[in-house]
């Protein structure tokens, strides 16, 4: 479809509506708070604590999913496991069941009425109104997004070259470490970018989990019911300014490297 | 050298089945057969990427079916090379050497001999994606060869290339072989790249050795329909013994005794080019015959033409200048001939 031909003309009239569904609120609610309104925000203490405990916190749950989605990806990719499907279909319900339902079933595993919890609970963990909580909820619903393109990297690397790199000498790990691992690093950067972006939105499941302390969608919601949208809204902006300058940097550094090493 | 003893291979959809080889030092042994007939697996298999079901693979006495593929100091070249994309040609040639017990000295001596053999000296420094088929082809020989393996395996390697690098790239394996003394066992589906290479080679088909030997009687003599289809043999037709001629269709072809076939004897075959024009009767041919010149396909080097007799159809293949020499024309009545040795019985 080249550009000027009458079908671009109509896809892109037909686009319309839609881009302007996502902007438009977002540019509204940008440019709706006076600068002295958002200066007053920015200075209050909790406001930038909640912000950085957000980022925070979910940045952590990005790292954790690489640690811990890396290895399951792989074997999902390469692997022909017994409940393939099965597994891959659990690994995508946190994006289909409402968040809500996420909290309460983390909560009822983490209760005292529950082994899982009881040992939790002797080993000195909490779940429930803690920052582990929100980092258990935030990898939960991010880990999706993060297994789903890794996955994806390492299915586009050909079986042949860690082939290849097996009958030059090398074993498993070497060979993940020395040739998967290369070729798919900017598709774990980018899965961290999904989780952590996804988690930073959560606040379905937090706010069942852990109201306190408190992060910045529960801090939002809290100002809106608590003081109405005045309020809350210059807290929106300057999380959403300040994510928006943290994937960028992250993109900016993936494709640094991605030069670099070229 | 190495022996596959009663080699079994079983996947999801395909069994390779109680595959008997032996393959000699120095050997450049080729598997042949058409796309799906296992051949590539059982390389694999040999590799260790696969492991076989059941059987033996010996390798000089040494029995390799439980050593893992990273041990085993064989190589292998794929068809579309698998080089390194991130590496550069360099490193690439150099990948296996950390994991072999080679000398700093000998290393060096070893890239250097294989970079001046093999002509990479100009592109040691590029990546993968700024290479040609051809270089691509001998940065992974290369790659190989750097190790010094008791065993170098090469799946289809010249079927990736254009026509430009594939003549270049035959005469490279040709004398790789001849220069480095090393045993090679080549998979490929093109039987003139096989005549070629190999010394030795076996057919196989679903799985299944049909025919194994050296190259040329495989291709002067096959024992089977397939073979014979696979070995570019024409001519081929079902067959009446009497005495020492066959009958097909009405026409007696003439054997000489030496040739006569078994009983079990079903079908014949006579090579295309094996075929001659007689125009002049001047040739002595055992079985000569008068036929009409159906179809000339001409294709540039030579010509293929279908000749009609009263019952049969022979298909020829002739010097493009016997169009000039002779003024061959399509219903033209032309007499040929070929010999009773040319005869193939199966």
């Amino acid at each position: 479809m080249k550009r000027g031909e009458p079908i671009s003309w109509l896809f892109m009239f037909l686009s319309l509506p839609l881009i302007l569904l996502l902007t438009l609120p977002l540019i509204k609610m940008t440019i709706e708070p006076s600068m002295t309104m958002m200066v007053e925000t920015i200075s209050d203490m909790d406001v930038v604590n909640a912000i950085s405990r957000s980022i925070g916190l979910s940045l952590f749950a990005g790292f954790l999913s690489f640690a811990m989605g890396t290895p399951l990806a792989y074997l999902l990719a390469r692997n022909n496991i017994i409940g393939k499907k099965v597994i891959e279909g659990i690994i995508d319900l946190p994006i289909m069941i409402p968040h809500p339902v996420v909290g309460i079933a983390i909560l009822s595993l983490s209760g005292k009425n529950h082994p899982i919890g009881r040992f939790l609970s002797d080993v000195g963990i909490q779940i429930m109104g803690t920052k582990t909580g929100i980092i258990c909820v935030l990898l939960f619903v991010g880990l999706p997004f993060y297994v789903n393109t890794v996955k994806a990297g390492f299915e586009s690397v050909p079986l042949q070259l860690e082939n290849a790199s097996r009958t030059l000498g090398a074993g498993a790990i070497t060979t993940f470490l020395r040739v998967t691992f290369p070729l798919t690093w900017r598709h774990m950067i980018l899965g961290v970018i999904m989780c952590t972006a996804r988690a930073i939105s959560e606040f379905g499941a937090i706010v069942i989990v852990a109201y306190h302390p408190m992060t910045a969608p529960v801090m939002i919601y809290e100002r809106f019911t608590a003081y109405g949208l005045k309020y809350s809204q210059p807290i929106a902006v300057w999380l959403i300014i300040i994510s928006f300058l943290l994937f960028i940097i992250l993109r900016m550094l993936t494709k640094s490297i991605n030069l670099h090493t070229r | 050298m190495i022996d596959l003893n009663h080699i079994h291979l079983t996947l999801p959809g395909f069994t390779i089945k109680d595959i008997n080889l032996h393959i000699k030092k120095n050997d450049f042994f080729s598997l042949i057969g058409p796309t799906g007939s296992g051949k590539s697996l059982l390389l694999e298999g040999i590799m260790g990427l696969i492991p076989f079901s059941d059987g033996q693979l010996l390798l000089e006495g040494r029995d390799l079916i439980h050593c893992p593929v990273e041990k085993r100091n064989l190589a292998i070249v794929y068809q579309d090379f698998a080089l390194f994309p991130h590496l550069d040609v360099t490193q690439n040639i150099t990948y296996g050497v950390p994991y072999h017990n080679i000398s700093k000295k000998e290393v060096q001596n070893r890239f250097d001999f294989l970079i001046s053999t093999l002509g990479l000296k100009k592109i040691i420094k590029r990546t993968p994606k700024n290479l040609s088929g051809g270089e691509k082809q001998r940065v992974a020989l290369a790659r190989s060869l750097i190790l010094n393996p008791r065993l170098l395996l090469l799946d289809e390697p010249l079927s990736a290339l254009d026509p430009i690098f594939h003549e270049e790239a035959k005469q490279l394996l040709k004398k790789i072989h001849t220069e480095l003394d090393i045993t090679i066992i080549m998979v490929s589906h093109n039987f003139t790249d096989v005549i070629y290479l190999s010394n030795r080679g076996a057919i196989i088909k679903d799985g299944c050795i049909m025919q194994e030997g050296s190259i040329m009687s495989i291709f002067e003599k096959p024992n089977s329909l397939f073979s014979a289809h696979f070995v570019g043999m024409k001519n081929i037709h079902p067959i009446h013994q009497a005495n020492n001629q066959i009958i097909i269709d009405g026409t007696h072809i003439k054997l000489t005794p030496a040739s006569k076939p078994g009983k079990d004897v079903d079908f014949m075959g006579i090579r295309p080019e094996d075929i001659s024009l007689n125009t002049f009767q001047s040739k002595n041919f055992t079985n000569c015959f008068k036929g009409k010149i159906q179809t000339i396909f001409n294709n540039g080097i030579f010509l293929n033409v279908v000749l009609q007799t009263e019952d049969i159809c022979f298909e020829a293949i002739w010097p493009r200048s016997h169009l000039r020499d002779h003024a061959l024309e399509i219903n033209q009545i032309v007499n040929f001939g070929f010999h009773s040795q040319s005869v193939h019985t199966f």
